[in-house]
């Protein structure tokens, strides 16, 4: 699949603002204990909503036909994208809901907008996940694994951005302790990523699948056309295996490994926060990459 | 009424006339609108609803018919290789995917003949719909940044200005090899029922269960050829083969 951006940007960003989101919530929750001023949970809350909503202004940039787009909110019985955007766009009057209860001293109302930012936040990721899980043309995506990817990548960055968040307090706080949740998630992402690259999909599909030619060899003599198509556009990506396996450790140093070490010995949030960062969208960017559609059988492909 | 088409593998010639009359119809009809990007130029490149790919099966033993052993010898088929033209096109599917993803509800499955459409007054040009066709039938018009189909030439079928032999697809009408066949699925009466069911269709990518309506006639076995002299002789056959030859030097 082409790996396109701006969809990337939005997968990496508006996964990492949710994950944000739903840690300072908990975190508020204990914010005496952990010592969290509110002036720090608003920077924080401003954060996470900058993040939530550039990745869902950057995932309107590769619609070819953006003034329809208010339409997508209508096939949420069916469609796992208009899921995704409805729920979106029902984030902002809670947490709006959830502020104003914050600030004007509704303790009776503070608990249900919380816990129901947190559900819609996680639900918002399990729907990106499951737009291209869903998909059986996509055999490499069509995996539980790829809504769990989805959802615990984002609580994953979203809980290394919250220490460099906590790091903002007043200096008189003193420093923030060790990211525990941070540590664990991110060495459950690790083991999730890995788990992911060394499953194979579950279902295979041959030329001769594609054709219903079930005994010899076919190849493609001619695909009838002379340049790109939308189809070889769209599908016909390939990467080079070297890339791919240079790429997969920069994923998984960058992503993972890296701000784990930072997270458990050294105060470096922010460092951690942008290398996670960083790590998830190369991440993304191989998701789209090395993912097949069945459409390349078509194409003259042996096997997808 | 379940609207398709019956597609012949066996006198498919490969011509792309079905592809041609595709676009001049749809080029800039109605329902349509099938754009060129730098026809003339170096990359050209364009909106079709119809492509045709030719491909080669090779050691089929059901199109390999010709011996090359004794008539005793089982399997021991020649491998024949057999081209096949495969134009492709919606499929206008039971289980059609690309309709249940669609964000917008612009593309849609008529209740009254299958037809899948799309509502270009609805699309936002996702571009998701064409991930969930396997066929690769979906292309997008960069023009008007909307996803574009076959729609079965749903402007000519049910035209009643049109005489009634022409109220059929484009393809369907230009194809010189009468490969190409137009009916309801739901009548077993209807050609296209008949010939699925004398013929024999391909599954294509039948595990992924979208179901599709249009069929691809499987191609002809062809008759399988003994050959008249045995191939294997014996020893007192080679040798007298051999004496004739040296006689005849």
């Amino acid at each position: 699949m082409k790996p396109a951006l701006s969809v990337i940007f939005f997968t990496v960003s508006s996964g990492a603002g949710l994950g944000l989101l739903v840690w300072l919530l908990i975190a508020s929750l204990m914010a005496d204990h952990i010592r969290m001023d509110a002036a720090t949970f608003h920077k924080g809350a401003v954060i996470a909503a900058l993040l939530i909503t550039a990745g869902l202004v950057s995932s309107t940039l590769h619609l070819a036909n953006r003034k329809n787009s208010i339409y997508a909110l209508t096939r949420w019985h069916t469609s796992w994208l208009s899921r995704e955007g409805l729920l979106a766009i029902a984030l902002y009057p809670v947490a709006g809901l959830h502020l104003y209860a914050l600030n004007s001293g509704l303790p009776q109302v503070t608990p249900v907008t919380l816990w129901l930012l947190v559900a819609l936040a996680l639900a918002i990721m399990l729907c990106t996940g499951m737009i291209y899980g869903c998909l059986k043309t996509v055999p490499r995506w069509n995996t539980w694994m790829t809504p769990a990817k989805y959802v615990l990548f984002g609580l994953m960055s979203g809980a290394v951005l919250l220490p460099a968040v906590l790091s903002m307090r007043p200096a008189a706080v003193g420093p923030v302790g060790k990211p525990m949740m941070a540590v664990v998630l991110l060495a459950a992402g690790l083991v999730l990523y890995v788990a992911y690259l060394l499953q194979h999909p579950r279902k295979s599909y041959r030329i001769n699948d594609a054709l219903g030619f079930r005994e010899g060899n076919v190849r493609l003599l001619d695909a009838g056309h002379s340049h790109g198509t939308f189809l070889t556009n769209e599908f016909g990506f390939v990467l080079a295996r070297e890339r791919a396996r240079l790429l997969r450790w920069v994923a998984i140093m960058c992503g993972f490994v890296v701000p784990l070490l930072l997270c458990y010995f050294s105060q470096w949030f922010w460092a951690a926060s942008i290398i996670c960062l960083i790590g998830l969208f190369v991440e993304r960017w191989l998701f789209f990459a090395e993912a097949e559609h069945v459409v390349r059988l078509y194409h003259g492909q042996p096997r997808v | 009424m379940k609207l398709g088409l019956a597609i012949d593998l066996d006198t498919c010639v490969g011509c792309h006339a079905c592809a041609v009359a595709c676009k001049e119809w749809n080029g800039d009809s109605l329902m349509g609108g099938a754009p060129d990007y730098d026809a003339w130029g170096k990359a050209p490149s364009g909106t079709w609803y119809n492509r045709i790919r030719h491909f080669e099966i090779e050691g089929d033993p059901a199109y390999s018919p010709h011996r090359c052993g004794s008539a005793s010898e089982t399997g021991a088929h020649q491998p024949l290789s057999k081209t096949v033209n495969v134009p492709m096109s919606c499929m206008h599917c039971e289980e059609a995917h690309c309709v249940t993803v669609c964000p917008t509800g612009a593309s849609y499955k008529r209740a009254e003949d299958g037809i899948v459409l799309v509502d270009p007054e609805r699309c936002m040009g996702c571009n998701y719909c064409a991930w969930a066709c396997p066929y690769g039938a979906r292309e997008l018009d960069q023009d008007k940044g909307v996803m574009k189909k076959c729609t079965l030439c749903v402007d000519r079928i049910y035209d009643p200005q049109l005489p009634e032999t022409e109220r059929q697809p484009a393809c369907v009408l230009a194809c010189p090899a009468h490969a190409r066949h137009f009916g309801d699925y739901d009548d077993p009466a209807s050609k296209v029922s008949q010939l699925a069911a004398t013929r024999g269709r391909q599954d294509m990518l039948p595990d992924l269960g979208y179901r599709p309506t249009n069929a691809y006639l499987s191609p002809r076995k062809p008759a399988e050829v003994v050959p008249a002299l045995p191939l294997r002789q014996d020893l007192t056959e080679k040798a007298r083969a051999f004496v004739n030859r040296l006689i005849e030097l």
